[in-house]
């Protein structure tokens, strides 16, 4: 019963949260450019931040033993990653005021993903058996169908760039198309009543995040993305579900009283 | 001298194999099937020895119909034991 009510709450929240932030976006640009360039690179702080203390929670409490122990080390690699990363891009948006691609905030944003695919590995693992080799190669066509003009479009960047800003460019939609394949999976599952809402927040964050890349990289090539666009809030509500995800599993996973365990041992 | 009869036998494998298996997930894992097991139906891993579909349902809770990776993992270690009547009894309820 209780379990259901934190449930139930934790929804509320997840949507008074997406809601607000959605909303505070939207203010921002109807006031001017500059209110939603600071606004947005403000966001960012804590939203990733918060990712961040959740992140490191969950993970002591599973210390480094075990399967899902490691699954949220790997977690915590890639929300430090992108916290940092997020910290670079607003000292160069708001302090000096420059251009942040190519800068070391893609340093750590792209090595934020391969920590989020091995999480996604260990943490898929004890569903492994409810996934299907017919669901797999479903969801690495989808993965490869978004992959494809991804590259198109990263490539046909201006000549004027750099074979390292072409490298660089052409691998957020590589990392975005593996990283799919694990999100998709757990989506699937979603979908098919086999696990729970709160399980599948964090690949439907993923998925969230793919796609706001992939709009980031659309709008970026065709000159139309200014920092506080819509593509921005798909960010946001990204580390949001990420963030909520992190957080139902601290609830499911909460410290317990110990006269239970005590009472456990004593009737062995 | 310890008496020690063959239901206590197959009562010990059974909880060493369950709390090995939720261990090897993580701490948190068992903290949590036990506290559900406690809060659902008052008893205790060993207790699941002669109620496994307590166990079946608290796994279900956790992890939806994808528990049958933990219920094989479970399998695996009790497979030595698997002819012993009382195990057998405990694994088929399980994998149902």
């Amino acid at each position: 019963m209780q379990i259901n009510l934190e449930k139930s709450q934790t929804k509320k929240y997840l949507l008074l949260s997406i809601l607000g932030t959605g909303f505070i976006m939207l203010i921002a640009n109807f006031v001017g450019q500059e209110v939603t360039t600071l606004t947005t690179n403000l966001l960012y702080v804590p939203v990733s931040g918060a990712l961040v203390v959740l992140s490191i929670i969950i993970s002591t409490r599973f210390s480094v033993k075990g399967e899902h122990g490691r699954a949220w080390i790997f977690f915590v690699g890639s929300a430090v990653s992108w916290f940092i990363a997020e910290q670079i891009w607003l000292v160069y948006d708001l302090v000096y005021q420059i251009d942040p691609f190519p800068s070391p905030a893609d340093f750590f944003y792209i090595a934020g993903y391969p920590f989020l695919f091995l999480f996604s590995m260990y943490y898929l693992k004890p569903l492994k058996d409810a996934i299907s080799k017919k669901t797999l190669i479903c969801v690495s066509l989808i993965a490869m169908t978004l992959l494809v003009p991804s590259l198109y479009i990263a490539s046909g960047q201006d000549s004027q760039i750099s074979d390292f800003e072409l490298a660089l460019a052409l691998s957020y939609p590589i990392a975005d198309a593996i990283i799919l394949i694990p999100a998709l999976i757990g989506v699937t599952l979603f979908f098919r009543g086999e696990v729970n809402f709160l399980w599948s927040l964090i690949c439907i964050a993923i998925i969230l995040n793919v796609v706001a890349d992939t709009g980031f990289l659309i709008t970026s090539m065709d000159g139309s993305y200014y920092m506080g666009h819509p593509v921005d809030m798909l960010f946001l509500w990204a580390y949001i579900l990420f963030s909520f995800g992190v957080y139902s599993h601290i609830q499911i996973f909460k410290k317990h009283q110990p006269n239970i365990k005590s009472q456990n041992l004593d009737l062995r | 001298m310890f008496d020690v009869t063959n239901g206590e036998i197959s009562k010990a494998l059974v909880t060493l194999a369950i709390e090995k298996t939720l261990l090897n997930m993580g701490k948190p894992v068992l903290d949590e099937v036990t506290h559900r097991l406690f809060a659902n139906y008052k008893c205790f891993i060993p207790d699941c020895h002669e109620h496994p579909e307590y166990l079946k349902s608290v796994l279900n809770e956790l992890y939806g119909n994808c528990y049958s990776n933990i219920v094989e993992s479970i399998k695996k270690s009790l497979d030595e034991f698997a002819r012993k009547k009382s195990i057998e009894q405990f694994l088929m309820v399980i994998s149902e």
